[in-house]
């Protein structure tokens, strides 16, 4: 039998999702418009503010010191996170109890005072600040990548499964490569996605920490608000894309590890 | 000659002593079974003897080798764990040949060794499917087969068919067994129920509290219960005070503090110098080819078994009298 929706069910979400798609359709169009003030749609439109930003060395640099940090700090939160959570939740487990309240501790920071404290810490202590940088921000992600390994872990029963491999002759290394990590390797990779998009769209420490000396996506977007509404919305709709990328690969990789669970 | 031997093993979790001087020995091709309720240590003395935790004292040897500090890699056993633990990532050949693969085979003597354990254990046609693809009782066997391809001197097996629905469970018992006794492979298994331990056991440890209560063959530890705790957990044991007993056979001395007597013992014919018990029949269960009643008599509850018969007519409410031969009634400690 169907079931009766009432009107009032459709109207409330019309109106979320015209909340949500406006602005950004607003956003596209005015980055496509070569005029739009005085009248209700743009006066022309057009690919100029498209191919100036394209032109323009200092938005391919920025992307590029953009994709750098964030790929830097999510390959190094890979690196020594993913074996320390593995010790942790199959060796040491009485210590996640302390791990979880310490990863807790980095959603209470404000980022505008963990950006004051490092700049008071490392201004003079002749370490590049983009290596802070990097540094603050495999702590910002550590919630994520904690989560995401501990929770595959766990799904996979992995103290059984290194106890099985030991028993058959392997030793803690090679059960680690062999058995572990390609069962985990699924929520390892939507972590450090989830962790990747996060960090590419992060504004407050990067701009404090080092602003224009090494300026990304997000300063330069921040500067060309003050320039042109135009340029500004085109990094909008091309940063929108490539997170819209960011997340299919995402949904594709979970629905893939749902299928083979 | 004695092949495994433990001797004073002692543990304790968080100051609380769950081992108390255990000591097991055991022949080479036996299958023995810990067998004792939740919580009794029965997998902790297991994970000792894989070398997957330490014991705080006591010693292990395997093979007349003192094994205690060995690694569990280097320990040259085998185990399938409650779980299974198989490798989501592998195939069920790949599974099967893991431990193969750690002991550098050649690629030919392993994909011989693997087919045989495939035919030993009915995977056949399973090679290459994956862990997931397959039922509860199919992933037992790879568990199985995995951890005996490699030729371990003992095996070991925590619960490994307490997840499966009876009927499986029976016939992977009887599978079960049968390759234990092809390969003459020494086994220790852990399990809670008693009619799986009788059926597949050459010789049971009862463990209760840490402690092993009784240990011996099957027809022992079922015949001669050495005190309440075992009588009572093997069977359904009645267990009567030498007051209720006395109570119960109408004046008949029964100087021991606690007797025991199977409910099967309780026959309706008449035994010569048996004793007799007159009492209402109540609660009567039909479990198949065994009826299970109760029968009160001066106050004292009593269950008994009897084959179901058609032609013996057992009726809530009624007199009845059962008899029991003396040597049935066993004193316990």
């Amino acid at each position: 039998m169907k079931i009766k929706r009432p009107f009032y069910h459709y109207l409330t979400i019309g109106a979320v999702l015209l909340y949500l798609i406006v602005p950004l359709l607003g956003t596209l169009i005015y980055s496509f418009s070569t005029q739009w003030h005085k009248t209700i749609l743009p006066e022309g439109l057009t690919f100029h503010w498209y191919k100036e930003l394209f032109g323009d060395s200092v938005f391919l640099k920025a992307m590029g010191r953009s994709l750098i940090l964030s790929f830097g700090a999510t390959v190094l939160s890979l690196v020594i996170m993913v074996p320390t959570i593995f010790s942790i939740v199959v060796y040491a487990p009485r210590l996640e109890k302390f791990i979880q309240s310490l990863i807790v501790l980095t959603y209470a920071m404000p980022g505008v005072i963990i950006a004051v404290g490092l700049i008071r810490a490392y201004a003079n202590s002749g370490i590049s600040m983009v290596v802070v940088t990097v540094g603050a921000y495999f702590v910002g992600i550590l919630p994520y990548m904690y989560q995401g390994t501990r929770n595959s872990l766990r799904n996979i029963h992995a103290v059984s499964l290194m106890e099985a491999a030991e028993i058959l002759g392997a030793g803690q290394f090679t059960a680690f490569l062999k058995v572990i990590l390609p069962n985990i390797m699924t929520g390892i990779l939507v972590s450090s996605l989830l962790s990747f998009s996060i960090l590419f769209g992060e504004f407050v420490l990067v701009n404090l920490l080092v602003g224009g000396s090494f300026e990304t996506i997000q300063v330069f977007l921040y500067k060309k608000l003050n320039v042109s509404g135009h340029i500004a919305s085109a990094i909008v709709v091309c940063y929108f894309i490539l997170i819209c990328i960011l997340s299919v690969v995402i949904v594709k990789v979970t629905r893939s590890k749902k299928e083979t669970v | 000659m004695t092949y495994v031997t433990v001797e004073k093993i002692n543990k304790s979790f968080k100051g609380q002593t769950v081992l108390h001087d255990i000591n097991l020995s055991f022949k080479q091709g036996e299958f023995v079974t810990l067998l004792g309720p939740s919580g009794c240590g029965k997998t902790t003395l297991l994970r000792i003897l894989a070398g997957l935790i330490d014991p705080e004292q006591g010693v292990i040897k395997i093979d007349g080798k003192d094994v205690t500090h060995v690694k569990a890699k280097d320990r040259k056993i085998g185990m399938v764990f409650q779980s299974y633990a198989l490798f989501p990532n592998m195939t069920v050949a790949e599974n099967i040949a893991f431990g193969l693969k750690m002991k550098k085979l050649d690629k030919a003597a392993i994909q011989k060794k693997v087919a045989r354990m495939v035919e030993l254990t009915g995977l056949s046609g399973k090679e290459n499917s994956y862990p997931r693809e397959l039922s509860g009782g199919q992933q037992q066997r790879v568990a199985l087969a995995r951890s005996i391809v490699t030729g371990p001197k003992v095996l070991l097996l925590d619960e490994p068919l307490s997840a499966l629905d009876a009927q499986i469970r029976k016939n992977l018992q009887k599978q079960l067994r049968a390759i234990q006794k092809e390969l003459n492979m020494t086994t220790v298994l852990v399990t809670h129920d008693q009619e799986e331990a009788m059926a597949v056991s050459d010789r049971i440890y009862i463990l209760n509290e840490g402690y092993i209560a009784q240990s011996g063959t099957p027809h022992e530890i079922y015949t001669k219960p050495v005190n309440e705790f075992v009588a009572r957990f093997i069977g359904n044991y009645n267990v009567f005070k030498g007051e209720e007993l006395s109570l119960l056979t109408r004046g008949t001395e029964f100087p021991h503090k606690l007797y025991a007597v199977r409910p099967e013992a309780f026959t309706s014919q008449m035994i010569d110098n048996g004793l007799e018990i007159i009492g209402k029949v109540d609660k009567v269960m039909m479990l198949g080819n065994v009826t299970r009643y109760e029968l009160f008599s001066n106050g004292v509850s009593v269950t008994a078994e009897h084959l179901h018969k058609s032609n013996e007519d057992i009726q809530e409410g009624t007199l009845k009298t059962l008899y029991i031969d003396k040597k049935d009634v066993i004193s316990l400690a």
